[in-house]
């Protein structure tokens, strides 16, 4: 007759552990900073987002993912947008593969200036087109302040995998800051911060949480009447043993009114 | 409603917010600013009530006051402002950006 023996994790399950908490901030295209000030009815937007990490170790060097997506203004409050995501894993001999579908939601809350914190909701749906990978939903509070003429913004969200391929089944909480300086319309600089603590019910030590920060240049050019071009680059520092030692970002949108 | 209950959860986050101290008006004909030039006071808030006359929708934006919203035909739309230090701070139009022109100048 088997017998089923659950004993203590062996050092390879807590690798693998370890490993799927990572994930999240390995070289994911959202790496922007989501303003809850930036949502105009009939204000249409399309996007595309990039990131590509680079390591020492080649089996954490590699991983890239792009996105693609439109959105617009459906009131003055609220923008829905649908993305779509491509990624390339870490290490030897990845591809890039199609990653699923992601129906994203801002919710501008206060108008901007009115209080003293702008504040603003996030919530997003993802859908996997991966085998074996779970669907996950990700939301969070938007908070941005000006001083001065910089602008300061906060994101904090918090994701879980659902469906029926979870690997991890708590909460995992992530957050992102921007600091800009508005000095010039073409290009103002701006430093900012992604980190993800891991799963909250059990947060890695800080060594082996991921956080990434570095420098990053904002603008916009006008285009037509009723138009601008936006952009964003950067390149983001790995601070913990646990992030890749160097990322760069982008994103380039075109934002038109109809 | 949803935008309800969304900023009814988010009470906590808003502790020491504050409405704006005055009220300025500005219009927007012809694709220009009616004033083109507006005083304020430094150090303090305000709102700033844009009105669109014209039969097509413009955007009024500045970078320096991190402003950028879209004011369709016909409406008007408050722009919260402030406290600001004393100086001059560009504005436009961004659908017209050759005619509608204007700063203000907080004093």
């Amino acid at each position: 007759m088997g017998m089923t023996v659950i004993g203590r994790p062996s050092g390879l399950a807590y690798v693998l552990a370890a490993l799927a908490m990572l994930v999240p901030l390995a070289a994911r295209a959202d790496f922007h900073i989501r303003s809850p000030d930036e949502i105009d009815q009939a204000e249409w937007e399309f996007e595309t987002n990039g990131a590509a990490s680079f390591d020492h170790n080649p089996s954490r060097s590699g991983a890239t993912s792009y996105t693609a997506e439109i959105g617009g203004g459906l009131t003055s409050w609220w923008r829905p947008e649908l993305e779509f995501n491509f990624a390339r894993d870490a290490g030897l001999g990845q591809r890039t593969k199609a990653q699923g579908a992601t129906w994203e939601n801002t919710f501008e809350l206060t108008e901007p200036g009115e209080n003293w914190l702008d504040l603003g909701f996030y919530w997003e749906y993802s859908l996997s087109t991966q085998r074996q990978k779970a669907h996950d939903t990700l939301f969070g509070p938007l908070l941005q302040k000006d001083v001065g003429r910089t602008t300061h913004t906060l994101n904090l969200f918090f994701a879980k995998e659902i469906g029926p391929n979870q690997n991890v089944h708590g909460y995992d909480f992530s957050y992102a800051w921007q600091s800009r300086w508005n000095i010039y319309r073409y290009a103002s600089p701006a430093i900012e911060f992604y980190g993800d603590a891991g799963q909250i019910d059990r947060v890695a030590k800080f060594q082996d949480q991921q956080l990434i920060v570095g420098p990053v240049l904002v603008g916009s050019v006008p285009v037509g009447t009723s138009g601008k071009l936006k952009y964003e680059a950067g390149y983001l520092f790995g601070a913990t043993n646990a992030s890749p030692n160097g990322t760069i970002r982008w994103k380039l949108e075109w934002e038109t009114h109809f | 409603m949803l935008r309800v209950l969304l900023m009814a959860a988010a009470i906590p986050l808003m502790a020491g917010s504050a409405m704006a101290d005055g009220e300025l008006h500005v219009t927007i004909k012809d694709h220009k600013f009616q004033p083109d030039r507006l005083e304020v006071p430094s150090g303090a808030k305000f709102k700033l009530l844009v009105k669109n006359e014209d039969s097509t929708a413009e955007e009024f934006e500045s970078f320096e006051l991190n402003r950028e919203k879209v004011v369709p035909p016909g409406q008007e739309i408050p722009v919260f402002l402030g406290p600001l230090d004393k100086g001059e701070y560009s504005y436009f139009g961004d659908f017209h950006q050759d005619t509608a022109k204007g700063v203000l100048i907080a004093k």
